[in-house]
């Protein structure tokens, strides 16, 4: 159906950047770039950055605020499920567990994917980037846009265990058979998703390509 | 130029249904596909329309013994707020509703008034807000998270699907289709082409 067309370059590996330009992200306006001054598009009204300013910087705290984060999300309880009185918290791995022991294994696949596998990917994969850029490590600039697109693309998947906790809580609220409540580990666990996505969104991918 | 890696890249003419890719870093740059905003006009209403049934009706109700239990959207975010979660409150809210019913709003608003031909100022900053909040719409996750509580609860106690469960899926349906069927660089363009006009009229230019 749609088909690509080969395109060409206007110079090698020549960037906006170095020409002086500087593109609207929001409406592909683009203006000549003039330093010093605060820019804005004249069209859409956005403000006008070559690079996202101070994006590594931006990109390091949020990750590493995720990070910690991360480790209460894990430990504490994040699902309490009251049965006849009998209290039974679970963690996120414990929930996990309880549904591969009842047998639903796709299901528990996608839990773990979404609350364990993607944030922990993510976490890693960003950290990579930021320390590739930094030690001038040898990925190629396709590998890492890809890890980075990809990043981009499942961080939002991993709200899925809050929203389930939400969903159960509401619905499983029957007062003395049994009641699910939420626990303070989904506090941290919305943290985490919330400060990795920042995380991404502040990365300027245009600088995977300038630190040649 | 490219908006991830900043290449400068030629323009030229390309034929209807058909796309540019950078060649440094693989993005989409531009697909050519006209008329999507009576399209996306078509699939936003559809939404709106879904869009209060799907957060207020019940979306299941379970069963167990004597028992029973309904929930919509809405309570999911209430009962944690209950519970004194604020910021996983606010959170649940924001993403499953808020923000899905902002972008869907945006998109009436813009589609609408410019398949009428009218134009206003406010259009470029809310459409420049409609995709900054993109990231945070999670319909679709929310389905899946639909599916895994029935999944969990089935050993539980009996399940039913409610009234909401179908505008949801509805309401998902019909707002996946009304953000894909619209061409954000056709707009940008239109909307720049009528701000031009529009100073060229006033005599500023």
């Amino acid at each position: 159906m749609a088909k690509s067309l080969s395109h060409c370059p206007i110079a090698d590996n020549q960037s906006g950047k170095n020409a002086g330009l500087v593109l609207c992200t929001e409406c592909h306006s683009i203006y000549r770039f003039v330093a010093n001054v605060d820019m804005q598009c004249t069209c859409c009204g956005a403000e006008l950055h070559q690079r996202k300013p101070n994006s590594l910087q931006r990109t390091w705290a949020l990750l590493i605020t995720s990070i910690i984060l991360f480790i209460p999300a894990n430990t504490l309880t994040i699902m309490n499920v009251a049965y006849f009185g009998n209290d039974d918290p679970s963690t996120i791995m414990g929930g996990v567990i309880l549904l591969l022991q009842m047998g639903s294994y796709p299901v528990a696949l996608v839990v773990f994917t979404a609350s364990v596998l993607v944030p922990v990917f993510k976490m890693l994969g960003i950290a990579m980037i930021l320390l590739s850029l930094k030690y001038k490590v040898n990925l190629t600039d396709k590998q890492r846009i890809r890890m980075f697109r990809f990043i981009e693309f499942i961080g939002r998947w991993s709200m899925l265990d809050i929203f389930v906790i939400s969903i159960l809580a509401a619905l499983v609220n029957i007062k003395g058979v049994a009641v699910i409540s939420a626990g303070i580990a989904a506090t941290a666990f919305g943290g985490v998703v919330v400060l990795t996505m920042l995380a991404a969104n502040n990365f300027d991918t245009r600088l995977l390509w300038d630190y040649k | 130029m490219c908006h991830e890696c900043d290449l400068l890249i030629r323009n030229q003419l390309i034929e209807e249904g058909s796309k540019i890719e950078c060649p440094r870093c693989g993005h989409v740059l531009y697909r050519q596909k006209h008329n999507t905003i009576h399209k996306s006009l078509a699939f936003t209403i559809t939404a709106l329309i879904l869009f209060f049934p799907a957060v207020t009706e019940s979306i299941m109700s379970i069963n167990m013994g004597s028992n029973s239990q309904y929930q919509s959207i809405i309570e999911g975010a209430n009962i944690l707020l209950l519970e004194d979660y604020y910021l996983v409150a606010i959170l649940t809210f924001m993403c499953s509703v808020l923000v899905p019913l902002f972008r869907l709003m945006i998109l009436f608003y813009l589609t609408f008034s410019l398949s009428l031909g009218l134009f206003h100022s406010s259009f470029f900053w809310s459409f420049r807000l409609y995709h900054y909040v993109e990231e945070w719409g999670m319909l679709d996750v929310y389905m899946l998270g639909i599916i895994v509580s029935v999944v969990k609860l089935s050993s539980m106690a009996e399940i039913h699907p409610g009234l909401g469960l179908w505008a949801y899926a509805g309401l998902l349906l019909s707002s996946i289709l009304a953000t894909h069927t619209l061409n954000s660089h056709e707009v940008w363009q239109l909307l720049r082409h009528k701000k031009q006009q529009q100073t060229v009229n006033r005599g500023i230019c």
